[in-house]
């Protein structure tokens, strides 16, 4: 049964985890203004190969290294800066920024917290409507971009970051706001917990992907602009963040991620949807969404791999693939009649 | 070591000796590897220009409909197509809504029903797309895979001459002989699961294959997959059943309501069981915020498999359909059917029966529905109306305040005439066509069970005796279902294994100087590094590969 007193507590903590949020925000921003030049000493002229000669430095420092002249090649798919690149064990972070990791962190934190008090109080699995799903997807959304951020140190995207965060958990206690309730006869089933759990999973991730992709496009306007040698004005904000190919190829990396979960989201909505509805693909119009968001991001897949298509457009369609996603959720899910009764906003 | 980076025209770089730079371009280094760059991606996009027949046209527009730009864009168009499907009614999801559609929009619907859009999924312009995109894919993959079965076993090529001009290397010094450290550095590569080609002071390694085989498996898994569908659509078939409790029905085809058989099904085909609906127990949240909302749908019914078979019982409920030799039942539906008897002016019953209603509103289950009485005498009678399953009375407007019957009530409308049942076209249970009919008769208040409501001048009597459920079951046969399920499996499968393997060339060559020494160069190639990340890796391995080198030297001393 579902316990009010422990949901209107998941809900306060919600509340509090926006505010954190919004103060990480706030850190993250006082950082670009205010924190030390961290590459003050990087020529702006060269941001792209400043980023790219980390990645390798590893080989450098063998003493005898070789002095031969390096020439070109083609390593198959012309790429080669790695994520790994990206200001790996670089300098400290200034106390405005470790302040807005801390802060990230306890926002974190305080999300989980209200997630799992919302589960206990539901007595299920915590993605049962859209309300549900957007404060979890949210969730995951942070976990997984502090996980890679561990790993690869560009905490400045965290302005970025806290920022679509707090704005979509913030409009999902506001707008699409769905008091804790039980679940109707449809949603009772097993298939619930592991179809949502992936689509919720893997809109989490593609969510921070469409955050790089956005921030990537900014910055590869940027460096195409400092290198045709006119002064961008003082955009002191993209010297600190990784520069364009980087973003680009952690984007691409968090869609590699991402796919395969959302593809077996939807083979799991299939089951589900034979099990509930005796027909396994019935082309709902949330299941046609789904499907259309799937095959823009095999197109953005394939993008990558086709010349051309690589850098800007490729961004493009990535972005094109979460605004997809988001259609879904947003409007096919409330306003399009169909066999997916799951808003809980009638 | 020097860290250079991308520089595709190979202009940025330190100028190299033209002999050099001539002697590696002969070597198959750094020809495109299987899966990363097709033959069929290079560029062709002029048709032959000059003389030319219909075998260069074809073989141009093949290359063309192979080409990955192409498999892009007909993928866009299969994404764009899908939309109108999603955001206009359909025929095959919701006809009725497609009626609406077109008293709304009265010059649209014609346009949009000519382009198909009424039934996207369906319509030629969509088949034609996932047709050639189908099409090119089976050009793109199979190609690709007898190049795969053919490098089964292929060693990689020869190290090229100078490794230092590969974008990924390292030189180092060691005591031990130019045959020693080459011999190490293979044992190292291959417990790494590298395959090895050896030469007089070369070694090169290659590994991660399998990442061609995962991307090879997910392609052919979406054939697969289509053909699937496709069988499960010629060989299924479904069938729909209205059933009130006490009721029974068998699944053939005279027998069930709505049949929607594939190109191959015949009567013969079906699955020949019986189920009998014993009763159907239906609960709502009573209170609170979400009162109304269902909590329990049960349809408890008894079934046989065969003929004579033993009756079993099952409880079928949402998310829980009934399997009888992998055809399935599922309940989809439920609804009330209030329970008439109709006297006839004559004082005989000409109706005594459960009557099933369809329920107008989700959330209240009033229901509306009709009576027939062609038998009346010395007229035929026909009564429309609702059923509330708990009746209240707002401000004089007749309202269902929950969806579970807690007060029953009807309320009738009587027609006289005739029904029209025998003009030839054929009518819905669920309407009365009241043109020949003149109405006679409302009942000014709700009849409760067990009231009756009388026509004037005795022409007859409408007795409310109660009312039962029924449910709507679907039949469903899709020998479709199980290979599309594999080929999703497989496909994911195909999918991680194509992520996760790295395809990486490792090159080593000695050379043994006259003090004694050796010097090695490792040099290392990312066959497929869309993500990045090859630096890292090589940094590491080369290094590893340093150390176990070095390390055995010291235990050697
Ligand atoms: C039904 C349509 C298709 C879908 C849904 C699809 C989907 C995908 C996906 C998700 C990937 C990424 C997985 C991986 O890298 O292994 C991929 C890669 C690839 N696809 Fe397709 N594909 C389709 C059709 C085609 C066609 C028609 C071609 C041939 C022109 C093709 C050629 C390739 C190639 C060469 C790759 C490897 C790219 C790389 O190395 O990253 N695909 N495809």
């Amino acid at each position: 049964m579902v316990n009010t007193g422990l949901s209107a507590v998941s809900d306060h903590v919600l509340m509090v985890a926006v505010v954190t949020y919004s103060l990480a925000m706030l850190a993250y921003a006082g950082d670009f203004a205010y924190g030390r030049r961290a590459r003050a000493a990087a020529p702006a002229s060269q941001p792209v190969s400043e980023l790219a000669g980390v990645g390798a430095r590893g080989t450098a420092e063998d003493g005898t290294a070789a002095d031969a002249p390096a020439g070109s090649g083609d390593t198959g798919d012309g790429d080669v800066v790695s994520p790994g690149g990206l200001e790996k064990g670089r300098q400290r972070p200034g106390p405005l920024l470790r302040t807005a990791i801390g802060l990230t962190f306890l926002g974190a934190a305080i999300h989980v917290s209200g997630v799992i008090t919302r589960a206990i109080a539901v007595d299920r699995v915590p993605w049962g409507d859209m309300y549900e799903f957007v404060v979890t997807l949210t969730c995951v959304a942070m976990l997984f971009f502090i996980a890679v951020m561990l790993k690869f140190r560009a905490w400045h995207l965290g302005l970025f970051v806290t920022g679509a965060v707090m704005v979509a958990l913030g409009l999902a206690q506001t707008i699409i706001y769905t008091p804790a309730g039980p679940l109707v006869p449809a949603l009772k089933s097993y298939w619930l917990a592991i179809h949502v759990a992936a689509m919720t999973l893997s809109t989490g991730i593609f969510f921070v992907a469409a955050v790089l992709g956005v921030i990537y496009l900014f910055a590869e306007r940027y460096e195409r602009q400092v290198a045709a040698g006119r002064q961008p004005g003082d955009h002191g904000i993209f010297r600190r963040l990784p520069g364009a190919e980087a973003l680009d190829r952690l984007a691409y990396r968090t869609v590699v991620f991402g796919f395969p979960i959302w593809t077996f989201g939807i083979i799991a909505g299939a089951i589900w949807a034979d099990q509930a509805w005796g027909r396994y693909w019935g082309w709902d119009p949330v299941e046609t969404w789904a499907f259309i968001t799937w095959v823009v991001y095999a197109c953005f897949l394939h993008a990558r791999a086709t010349a051309g298509w690589r850098g800007k457009r490729a961004a493009y369609i990535q972005i094109l693939g979460f605004s997809c996603l988001l259609f879904n959720v947003l409007v096919v899910q409330t306003f399009v009649t169909g066999l997916h009764s799951y808003a809980g906003l009638s | 070591m020097t860290d250079v980076h991308t520089d595709p025209a190979g202009q940025a770089g330190p100028p190299v000796p033209a002999r050099d730079r001539a002697g590696t371009e002969a070597e198959p280094v750094l020809e495109a590897g299987i899966g990363e760059r097709d033959a069929a991606d290079a560029p062709v996009a002029r048709p032959p220009a000059g003389h030319f027949g219909v075998v260069a046209w074809a073989r141009w527009a093949w290359r063309q409909l192979t080409s990955m730009r192409v498999a892009l864009v007909l993928l866009f168009l299969l994404a764009l197509g899908s939309v109108p499907g999603s955001l206009l009614p359909q025929e095959g999801i919701d006809p009725a809504a497609v009626q609406e559609y077109y008293t709304a929009h009265k010059t649209l619907a014609p346009i949009l029903d000519r382009l198909g859009l009424f039934n996207v999924f369906a319509a030629p312009w969509f088949a034609a797309i996932y047709l050639l995109l189908f099409i090119s894919l089976a050009g793109c993959v199979l190609p690709r895979a007898y190049r795969l079965a053919r490098s089964a076993r292929a060693v990689p090529p020869r190290a090229p001459r100078n490794l230092a001009r590969l974008p990924n290397s390292v030189r180092f010094q060691t005591g031990l002989s130019a045959d020693q450290a080459a011999a190490l550095a293979a044992t190292f590569l291959s417990r790494r699961h590298f395959r090895l080609n050896r030469g007089e002071g070369w070694l090169s390694a290659e590994k991660g294959y399998r990442r061609e085989v995962g991307n090879l498996l997910f392609h052919v898994a979406l054939i697969a997959l289509l053909v699937s569908i496709g069988l499960g659509g010629l060989f299924g078939y479904k069938a729909d059943r209205l059933l009130v409790e006490g009721n029974s029905f068998a699944d053939t085809v005279t027998d069930v309501d709505a049949f929607h058989p594939g190109h191959f099904v015949s009567a013969n085909d079906l699955a020949p069981f019986t189920v009998t609906l014993n009763r159907f127990d239906s609960s709502y949240i009573e209170s609170g915020q979400d009162r109304g909302q269902p909590s329990v749908f049960d349809a408890h019914i008894t079934y046989t498999a065969q003929p004579g078979g033993t009756p079993r019982q099952y409880s079928l409920q949402v998310n829980h359909p009934l399997n009888v030799d992998s055809t399935k039942l599922y309940l989809i539906g439920h609804g009330y059917a209030p329970v008439f008897k109709v006297t006839d002016g004559q004082g005989k019953v000409v109706y005594d029966q459960a009557t099933p209603f369809l329920p107008a509103d989700q959330a209240t289950y009033l229901s509306e529905g009709v009576v027939k009485a062609p038998d009346a005498q010395p007229d035929q009678l026909g009564f429309a109306g609702v059923f509330l399953p708990t009746a209240v009375d707002l401000n004089g407007q007749l309202e269902s305040a929950f969806p579970a019957a807690l007060e029953p009530a009807v309320s009738m409308i009587a027609y006289r005439g005739n029904l029209g049942l025998n003009s030839g076209v054929a009518q819905s249970v669920y309407q009365l066509d009241t043109t020949g009919m003149t109405r006679v008769a409302t009942s000014d208040e709700v009849l409760t069970p067990g009231q009756s409501m009388k026509l004037p001048n005795g022409e007859g009597t409408l007795t409310f005796a109660g009312y039962k459920q029924w449910v709507s079951l679907q039949v469903t046969y899709d020998p479709g279902q199980v290979p599309a399920l594999i080929s999703g499996i497989v496909a994911l499968a195909g999918l991680l294994l194509s992520f996760l393997v790295r395809r990486r060339r490792i090159f080593v060559r000695t050379y043994a100087d006259q003090a004694g020494h050796t010097t090695v160069d490792v040099a290392g190639l990312a066959r497929s590094d869309v993500g990045g990340g090859f630096e890292g890796e090589f940094a590491e391995l080369s290094r590893d590969l340093r150390e176990h080198i070095t390390a055995s030297r010291k235990e050697t001393e």
